[in-house]
């Protein structure tokens, strides 16, 4: 029981670890919190359903298409909507981004209504058996792919030069235009980083949940419970919050009550606030809004 | 006739309604170190900014080389070879100081980046030593030893240099000193901002003083030994 909990949590967890460590990719680089960045998760599932069920292109290749099409839209929404109004006051960055993230939401919602959609069965991979602990093919799916991603992530950051130059402009900007290094350009990448590793989350859930419009909002609250949780502005902390909040969401579920499970994520958000507001890994508690 | 590497006319620079430089023209030439003196707010390092394209001109051309610098950006000017060491040094804390130094090369320079960090770690040896430390560790002086490293490490064809003495006791000014003279005497190009008249008068061939926004007066240095006092009414008064 136990066991299988931890696993269910993990699977979970490693979508919302994906989610957190995309809204730190955009805060670290840019310091906008992306708040319509629940969106591009629901953007990126919507157009993997539509070119699997629509256009009926493989689930594999769809997904590929989805997520570099969201790259793309992350850099065109840095470039075209944030990029003017950069270096303005916060608030007006915040809304832009919470009005994007509404406006691909009605662009969902007026294509497919409040329908909620079923993706058809991606995986039929054979739930494998462990004593008596269950691997389902699709924890088995998401939990491998968010680990080579997150493997390939970290070790681009700190043992690559990219990764390097990449630090370089977290830690200092002005520092970063002093060795020649194109900010805004970076900022735009960091954008369509931030969009991809979004889509992939969605990618993810697409097979194994629901779809609808607004599914990026409950997305959207995880993620910023699990950045809570390891820190705001932390890269491996979002990452650990994030398993730790699926691992929670399960255990208060299983053990205290079911209704928990939707409300983990806000208790969650309130006590670390209360009792340990720079979170596990924290640094600064600023965040500019 | 020398032959003048960057040359600066009627540059106009503002921060918002606030004109900061009004008209400013001078050259640097080929190979000399030139002194900007001028008060505190006169817009020393503003000029600096402008030359490397963090503030945009108004107005007026920033020419190196012939080739146009104004209205581009940071990192274009950059990669012409314009470095500049800056006032409040802008490091990498959490990176080590090796790191600091060879991301000084990424965007220009990477080919011959190998033989400048050797060619650094000989100039500061104390670097050597604390290749693996954090940045944030080291001492002011220290830090700006990495400062200067990492803008050499691009192998600029100018290097400006804003306050390199600033907060730093006499015994590191006098390295400072050192290393200009040095860096002076293989031929790099340097436009330094400098308070400390001492350093600022050893190391450069000749100066300018910024005032109103404009080039007041200027002059060789070597004229002018001696005749500090003068300078400093000229700057001050
Ligand atoms: N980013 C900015 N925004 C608005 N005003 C600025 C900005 N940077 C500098 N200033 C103003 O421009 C003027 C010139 O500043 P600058 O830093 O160029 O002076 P400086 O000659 O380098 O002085 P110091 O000797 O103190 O370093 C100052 O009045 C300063 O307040
Ligand atoms: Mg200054």
């Amino acid at each position: 029981m136990f066991l299988q909990l931890t696993l269910s949590g993990v699977s979970q967890g490693a979508i919302y670890a994906l989610i957190a460590l995309s809204l730190t990719v955009v805060y670290r680089s840019t310091t906008i919190v992306s708040f319509g960045h629940g969106d591009f998760v629901m953007a990126g599932a919507f157009l993997t359903y539509v070119l699997v069920v629509a256009i009926g292109i493989a689930f594999l290749p769809a997904s590929l298409i989805a997520i570099v099409a969201m790259f793309l839209l992350g850099v065109a929404f840095s470039r075209g909507l944030i990029g003017p109004i950069r270096g303005g006051p916060h608030v007006g960055l915040a809304l832009m981004s919470i009005s994007f993230g509404f406006t691909l939401r009605g662009i969902a919602r007026t294509v497919w209504g409040r329908e909620v959609l079923p993706m058809p069965r991606v995986f039929d991979i054979d739930p494998i058996f462990i004593g008596s602990v269950v691997i389902t093919g699709d924890a088995l799916f998401i939990i491998s792919i968010v680990a080579v991603l997150l493997v390939v992530f970290f070790t681009v950051l700190h043992f690559t030069d990219i990764g390097k130059m990449v630090q370089a402009v977290y830690q200092s900007e002005r520092g970063a235009r002093l060795i020649g290094i194109d900010v805004e350009r970076f900022h735009n990448f960091s954008w369509g980083l931030g969009a991809a590793l979004g889509a992939v989350a969605g990618v993810l859930i697409a097979p194994i949940s629901l779809l609808h419009p607004d599914l990026g909002a409950s997305f959207l609250i995880k993620g910023f419970a699990a950045m809570t949780l390891g820190g705001f502005g932390s890269l491996a902390g979002a990452v650990l919050g994030g398993l730790l909040l699926g691992v929670a969401e399960q255990y208060s579920g299983a053990y205290i009550d079911t209704t928990l499970i939707d409300i983990t994520a806000y208790l969650l958000i309130i006590a670390v606030l209360l009792i340990r507001p720079r979170g596990l890994f924290g640094r600064k508690v600023v965040v500019k809004v | 006739m020398h032959d003048v590497l960057l040359k600066i006319t009627d540059l106009h620079v503002s921060y918002g309604k606030k004109a900061i430089l009004r008209g400013a023209s001078f050259d640097v030439r080929n190979g000399e170190c030139l002194t900007l003196l001028g008060a505190n707010g006169s817009g020393k390092s503003t000029s600096m900014n402008a030359i490397c394209g963090f503030v945009k001109p108004v107005s007026g051309s920033i020419s190196l080389n012939g080739t146009e610098l104004a209205g581009k950006g940071p990192h274009t000017i950059f990669k012409q070879g314009v470095a500049q060491v800056s006032q409040a040094r802008d490091l990498f804390p959490d990176l080590s100081v090796e790191d600091n130094l060879r991301l000084g090369a990424m965007q220009r320079g990477k080919g011959k980046a190998a033989q400048v960090l050797a060619d650094i770690y000989d100039r500061f040896p104390r670097l050597a030593e604390r290749r693996r430390q954090a940045t944030r560790t080291l001492s002011g002086g220290e830090q700006q030893m990495v400062a200067i490293g990492r803008a050499l490490m691009s192998s600029p064809l100018i290097l400006l240099l804003d306050e390199p003495s600033g907060g730093l006791s006499p015994q590191f000014c006098e390295e400072i000193a050192t290393i200009m003279d040095q860096l002076k005497s293989e031929g790099v190009t340097m436009l330094m901002v400098e308070q400390n008249l001492n350093l600022a008068f050893r190391a450069a061939d000749r100066f300018i003083v910024l005032r109103d926004g404009q080039v007041v007066d200027g002059g060789d240095v070597a004229a002018m030994a001696g005749d500090h006092d003068a300078i400093v009414r000229n700057i001050y008064l």
